[in-house]
């Protein structure tokens, strides 16, 4: 243990003496910087005027000075805990304080020219320091307290904490900060009259012409469109359990199809369908000589939208619980004579509880940051994501509004997760015994049959249409007017030239750009997302609530509100990503963490425990452990979360709208472009394209993961 | 914990890549197509700098430019309507790039005069009514001639608009029909206008592709984004105005602070020059070009022909005017949450 | 595999809190090298909680934990020379019997072959050569078991712990099981201490047996000190079954108490001095029916059962229900005849009330 302090030492001087310590502009593997003045290590710049980057240099030396002569281990880690504590302090502080333009405060304290010059981004240097004294920090916790911790349980959980802070919370705060914004200074009796306006908050549309405030809509929709998925996925999963319908397999992939699907898609194919000229609404007003409305573009048409988004989600979570009921149960109602429907009231129903209440939190929060829906079919009907981005870049740009916007978002969806808490309470609801059931499900009664075949198949079918409409769209000429066949689109977007081998379509920069990114992506945000899970399963530590809590905080700010504290926090020392492709990768592994986390717990829950303590019992640690016993069992959370992240990257719209750049430019910011540009056909043609990529990516990624498991299915229930 | 280390020190080693010195940075505001054409021919005559651009609204760019003061990462903001161009001017994230102007029509050298030569006329575009002539015929509505018969209830539920608070477009309406009918008499207008309004769409385009496809019957726009829609196939027909209109002026600023001053220089100078300016229409951008030695494309709207009024960009694009009129606006014409 | 560094454990006042709950009062505990010791008690006594604090699963709130004479109260479970046998076996289903077995010392990167070789050893110690290519699933339960024990045992720990090791298996094979594990760790002069809640078990395998009781130990001593002198009813009852009555101590002496029990005084052997109130344990065993005209205390039938090496019977007396085993007669007593309890009060056996 005392060597791995002492191998993270000399990583953290190295870092120090050998990296550049500021960001560059040169790449890292670029000599150049050893004779750049700006670019020097910080050692070198702690020779040369800038002072205050020393302690990241004496921190380490001191703490390997302590590891030779401290012999007693308790006092010698907590030592080294304090030195390493109080390096990190004062490297962020140096950062926080000394940026570009110079110092921020203490000017009599940083004076001279080289303090005056100002000083860019932390880089390399600055990064491994930081990180090797973090290390040292938590290995000391972990020798100088009561032998609660194995070193790499406390690493892991410093580095998370640590990157949740730098990535979800001291952007986020950066927004924050701005609703007690006022002309020339900060006002909390401002805040007030101004969070609970009208605008916000009004019921006007319950008592009168005047229409509601945006949160009340934002609440009802979310309201509306959670009820309404929930149901239908209900549906779905009882039809795929509980009865024998013929095309399972054809749903099963409609259902998989909306969440692949790049945003602003299926609200062009409503309108093109439903609006006052779709298909549809012609057919209709010609067949039973009604008045050509314009009822999709609103509420109805933004939760319809919804409802075909958001369907498939409930359907996930609902499938596996409607599964998990156990047989026995359904068995035993029925021996005590309740007849099918009350079986299925009475006892299934009952039990899918937590499973309704997470499909309809999903749903809800879903709704809540739905962007690209309501934007398109919003019209008069608005909402808070809508309404937070407009007032940022509206005609009249007002943070602050925003800001209190996304507090008023904050609010609904926090409010939704207590409500869950609340109405789940402490009952219990484990079905999976560990025994197992050979029992079989009970088949639905046959009204409910009806009634679940009357809610899904109408959707199924309707989700079919779309997806053809969009196929059929990227072919022809002008989406709605001239259907003459043409490959245009495509050879727009993805022409190449074969006898120079350039590729000549105006979106392959973008496609490998979204591709290359999604990929780093993905394995990050399992790996982060899947420790986290790991330790809020496996470990107990102090304020592991509050932990919890944090890592669930991103998935519930809206992107916009992400992206545009990501400008505000990052654009600037000590961390400067902005313009680059890090900064697209962070956001991306920050934001569908959660969604990582909570597959973690749920397949880390289904592990008995007794394997790990045998793994730690027979002298593994606990990395060991993790290496060696979990991380082949978990298979299938693996490959969920490698798939949710990389099709989330892909997909999203809002958070990345703000930060791609001109190097770094993203399939869908390329795609809103184009539809704002009324380039339906080119915008369905790469959208085409990238639902067949996914779709290849999800098989390609379940074929790596999904054989493995398979056979490790087989062999686990066979222990039992 | 050594992997941990090592994966840091890759995401470490891709973050230390930054800008070449070579690199232009560019935000484009205009129509993707355009913007593709002006970095081809721009890379074609300056072989060295490598233009790395990327298209963004002028909403967002604004967001953006105002996000990254002091340390921007854009070096040029080209093209996008006049107003969030005079704004940046105004709070001091562009400057002045001193390319010669003698050359340009007056609307873009009088925007550079406002700005004190820090955002440059680049195109101009007139605002105008747009109607589908298919839907009008089918519903006998004759078809609008001047700002006035947008009162006439013919027009029920049949005129979109954007909502002036988050559209620059809509905004460019209210300051024409302020500037037109003076304020009072053209808040009474536009509440009357209001009455056939079926929705305030966010974007200032909405309206016209809108109107396009048949969504809605008119709409309010800019004209050459109509001509656009029109030559696309669309059964879209335009109108001048009787009365008047105004128009807006897409600009080119250098950001302050760029960090490729010289080639944001030598982009601006050649975003002004004629034979630049004259190729607009290749890629179906039809607004008029701001070099008065510039070709007009054919079916870009004459503005000899139209109506224009002497549009004051520095009074209707100051901050002050603009917050007065959203507020009257908004009490006057329009529910802040309209819902129909 | 036959030198085995043996250790002791030793527990100086550790007390074990969850929050509130109290899972552990202060326990004192010594456990000598190369005894197997049995932890015995109903669910929820704090046998389980006692082994993983051995084990280093759980950590002492306060008092120290000593194995084999170091210090390991701050020590984790991977830095402790214990194994342990899970309830669930936990083997690893992604590896095979021999990987299983091996696990262990490939953590420890013992070098590949030579951890090939110690686990064979291991598997032929409990009868499975041959079998290491298997996974965990092809094999019985009994044979899982075994391969958990072989696991454990390959790294010669000085404490092997074991958790309800045989509760998976029927009531047969159970009983193979347990004579083997007793064989293995009397062969290799283990360390063993073994938790149940099946007193039988405890008493076919143990040394030392100590029975736990509300997060404390009510007991300790060997299988016989346990059935022969049970400190209290609860012992009594928990070791072997036991009819309790109540009765009245009139006076000791010379290691022979005077009981009065339902109108009649009856001798009974005693180690310790009680006085007034007492209950007296009287083993099914020792009881006996007669006709109902003989002496003794007098009853009705109310259930009887033929088990064919036996009889049992439920006889409701004067002093309560008696449960009674007796061999089988010619001619049994039925349910609902009237019969007399003969008591021995040289089987007899005095605790506190």
């Amino acid at each position: 243990m005392k060597n791995t302090v002492l191998i993270w030492l000399a990583i953290g001087l190295a870092g120090f003496a050998f990296l550049p310590w500021h960001m560059t502009d040169d790449g890292l593997f670029d000599p150049v910087w050893i004779n750049d003045g700006n670019a020097s290590t910080g050692l070198f710049s702690a020779l040369s005027g800038q002072w205050w980057l020393a302690p990241a240099g004496l921190a380490p030396l001191m703490a390997i000075a302590v590891q030779l002569f401290v012999q007693a281990p308790v006092r010698r880690a907590r030592i080294t805990l304090a030195i390493a504590i109080a390096g990190l302090f004062l490297i962020a502080l140096q950062g926080m304080i000394i940026v570009r333009a110079g110092p921020r405060i203490l000017e009599w304290l940083f004076t001279g020219e080289a303090a005056l010059a100002g000083q860019p981004g932390m880089g390399a240097g600055a990064g491994l320091c930081a990180l090797a004294l973090l290390f040292v920090a938590t290995v000391s916790i972990s020798q100088s307290g009561k032998g609660q911790g194995d070193a790499f349980v406390v690493s892991t959980i410093g580095l998370i904490v640590a990157l949740v802070g730098i990535f979800v919370f001291f952007p986020v705060m950066h927004i924050l900060v701005r609703a007690f914004e006022v002309d020339g200074g900060y006002s909390l009796t401002e805040f007030f009259p101004r969070f609970f306006s009208a605008d916000i908050w009004g019921l006007g549309c319950l008592f009168g012409p005047r229409s509601c405030g945006v949160a009340i809509n934002s609440l009802f929709l979310g309201v509306m469109t959670g009820a309404g998925t929930t149901l239908l996925g209900l549906s779905f999963a009882l039809i795929f359990t509980r009865t024998d319908f013929r095309a399972k397999k054809l749903l099963r992939v409609l259902t998989v199809l909306p969440i692949i699907t790049p945003p602003f898609v299926i609200g062009l194919a409503l309108i093109l369908l439903f609006g006052r000229a779709g298909t549809v609404t012609e057919f209709v007003a010609d067949l039973f000589g009604w008045e050509k409305t314009r009822w999709v573009y609103g509420f109805w048409g933004v939760y319809f939208a919804q409802l075909l988004s958001f369907t498939p989600i409930a359907f996930l979570v609902l499938i596996g619980v409607v599964q998990g009921v156990s047989p026995s149960m359904e068995e035993a109602s029925q021996t005590l004579d309740a007849d099918r429907w009350q079986t299925f009231r009475y006892v299934s129903l009952p039990l899918m509880r937590p499973g309704l209440a997470n499909a309809f939190l999903l749903g809800f929060i879903e709704s809540l940051a739905d962007f690209g829906n309501p934007l398109v079919l919003g019209s008069g009907y608005s909402v808070l994501s809508t309404e937070i981005f407009f007032s940022i870049v509206g005609a009249v740009a007002d943070p602050a509004k925003a800001a209190i916007l996304a507090i008023a978002l904050l609010t609904l969806t926090l409010s939704a997760f207590m409500a869950q808490r609340i109405w789940l309470g402490k009952k219990s609801y484990a079905t999976i015994t560990g025994k197992a059931d050979s029992g079989q499900n009970a088949s639905l009664n046959p009204a409910l049959r009806t009634l679940c075949y009357a809610t899904a198949l109408p959707w199924a079918a309707l989700t079919l249409v779309v997806y053809s409409m969009i196929i059929f769209g990227s072919f022809v000429k002008l989406w709605g007017y001239d259907h003459s066949f043409t490959l245009a689109h495509f050879i727009r977007a993805f022409g190449f030239d074969l006898s120079s081998g350039r590729l000549t379509g105006v979106a392959w920069d973008s496609y490998f750009t979204t591709l290359t990114i999604a990929s780093i992506a993905a394995p990050l945000t399992a790996l982060v997302g899947l420790s986290t899970a790991y330790l809020l399963v496996r470990q107990k530590f102090i304020g592991k609530d509050a932990f919890e809590f944090s890592t669930m905080l991103s998935f519930a700010i809206p992107g916009t509100v992400i992206g545009v504290s990501y400008i505000m926090a990052f654009n600037f020392p000590p961390i400067e990503l902005t313009g680059t492709s890090i900064i697209l990768i962070i956001v991306f592994v920050f934001r569908n963490m959660p969604v990582g986390v909570r597959g973690g717990i749920a397949a880390m829950s289904q592990l008995d425990k007794s394997l790990d303590e045998a793994s730690i019992t027979l002298g593994a640690n606990s990395f060991a452990t993790v290496r060696r016993v979990i991380l082949p069992l978990m298979g299938p959370a693996i490959l969920a979360a490698l798939t949710y992240s990389f099709v989330r990257a892909i997909t999203s719209v809002s958070a990345v709208i703000f930060l791609v750049s001109a190097k770094h430019n993203m399939a869908t910011s390329f795609i809103v472009g184009r539809v704002e540009n009324g380039e339906f056909g080119l915008a369905i043609a790469y959208s085409a394209v990238l639902i067949v990529t996914m779709l290849a990516a999800i098989l390609l990624l379940q074929l790596m993961v999904g054989t493995r498991r398979l056979r490790r299915a087989d062999r686990v229930q066979q222990t039992a | 914990m050594k992997r941990l280390g090592m994966i840091s020190v890759a995401t470490l080693a891709l973050s230390a890549s930054g800008v070449l010195a070579d690199e232009l940075s560019v935000v484009c505001s205009a129509e993707q197509d355009w913007c593709d054409l002006m970095v081809s021919a721009f890379e074609a005559e300056h072989p060295d700098t490598d233009v790395l651009m990327v298209r963004k609204s002028t909403g967002e760019t604004l967001a953006q430019v105002r996000a990254e003061a002091g340390n921007p990462k854009i070096d040029v903001w080209w093209g996008g309507t006049g107003d969030p161009h005079l704004i940046a001017a105004e709070e001091g994230l562009t400057q002045a790039s001193g390319v010669d102007t003698s050359e340009l029509l007056g609307w873009a050298q009088n925007m550079a005069d406002i700005s004190n030569g820090k955002a440059i006329g680049i195109y101009a575009g007139a605002l105008g009514i747009a109607y589908n002539a298919d839907i009008l015929s089918e519903k006998s509505i004759e078809p609008p001639q001047c700002w006035a018969d947008l009162e006439d209830p013919r027009f029920e539920g049949e005129i979109q608009v954007a909502n002036p608070n988050s559209s620059g477009t809509a905004y460019t309406e209210l300051a024409t029909f302020v500037q037109l009918f003076g304020e009072d008499e053209a808040m009474v207008k536009l509440a009357a206008v209001g009455k056939n309004v079926n929705s305030y769409t966010k974007s200032g385009s909405a309206p016209s592709k809108a109107a396009a496809r048949g969504e809605t019957g008119v709409s309010i726009g800019f004209m050459h984004d109509m001509v656009k829609l029109a030559a696309q196939g669309f059964p879209l027909k335009i109108v001048a105005p009787c009365e008047g209109t105004g128009y807006e002026v897409g600009a080119v600023s250098v950001i302050e602070g760029a960090r490729n001053p010289e080639a944001a220089k030598a982009w601006v100078a050649f975003a002004l020059r004629a034979d630049v300016q004259s190729r607009a229409p290749e890629v179906g951008s039809f607004q008029v070009p701001s070099n008065s030695n510039a070709k007009v494309a054919p079916e870009s709207p004459d503005l000899a022909s139209i109506k224009l009024i002497d549009y004051d960009f520095a009074t209707y694009g100051s901050s002050d005017t603009r917050g007065r009129l959203l507020a009257r606006w908004d009490a006057e014409v329009g529910d802040p949450n309209p819902q129909k | 595999m036959t030198q085995v560094a043996t250790g002791s454990v030793r527990f100086d006042g550790v007390v074990k809190k969850y929050g509130d709950v109290t899972a552990l009062k202060k326990l004192d505990l010594d456990i000598e090298p190369g005894k197997l010791v049995t932890l015995l008690g109903p669910s929820g006594c704090g046998k389980t909680t006692t082994l993983r604090l051995i084990a280093g699963l759980e950590m002492a709130t306060a008092g120290q934990i000593h194995i084999g004479g170091e210090d390991v109260t701050h020590l984790t479970a991977t830095y402790r020379k214990v194994s342990m046998v899970f309830q669930s076996y936990a083997l690893f289903p992604h590896m095979t019997v021999q990987e299983n077995v091996a696990y262990g010392l490939t953590v420890k990167s013992t070098p590949k072959a030579e951890a090939a070789d110690k686990a064979n050893e291991g598997l032929e110690l409990v009868g499975l050569a041959g079998y290491g290519d298997r996974l965990p699933s092809e094999l019985s339960g009994g044979q899982q078991q075994r391969v958990a024990v072989a696991r454990a045992i390959v790294l010669e720990p000085e404490v092997l712990l074991l958790d309800e090791p045989l509760s998976n298996l029927d009531a047969k094979l159970r009983r193979h099981v347990r004579e083997e594990i007793r064989q293995i760790q009397q062969r290799l002069g283990l360390t063993a201490v073994y938790v149940t809640h099946d007193q039988e078990e405890a008493m076919a395998v143990s040394d030392d047996i100590i029975v736990m009781n509300n997060a404390e130990i009510a007991q300790k001593g060997t299988p016989a000190d346990l059935y022969e002198a049970p400190s209290s009813a609860f012992i009594a009852d928990f070791i072997g079954d036991a009819n309790l009555a109540d009765c009245d101590v009139k006076s000791v002496s010379d290691g022979m108490a005077m009981v009065a029990m339902n109108g009649q005084t009856y001798s009974v052997p005693t180690r310790n001095s009680l006085s007034g109130a007492a209950q007296l344990v009287l083993r099914p065993h020792s009881l006996g029916l007669a006709p109902p005209d003989t002496p003794g205390v007098k009853g009705t039938v109310s259930y009887a059962a033929y088990l064919g090496k036996e009889m049992q019977y439920t006889v409701d007396t004067e002093i309560g229900p008696l449960f009674v085993i007796s061999p089988v007669q010619a001619k049994p007593f039925r349910q609902g005849d009237a019969v007399c309890v003969k008591i021995d009060p040289t089987q007899a056996r005095l605790v506190a009330s």
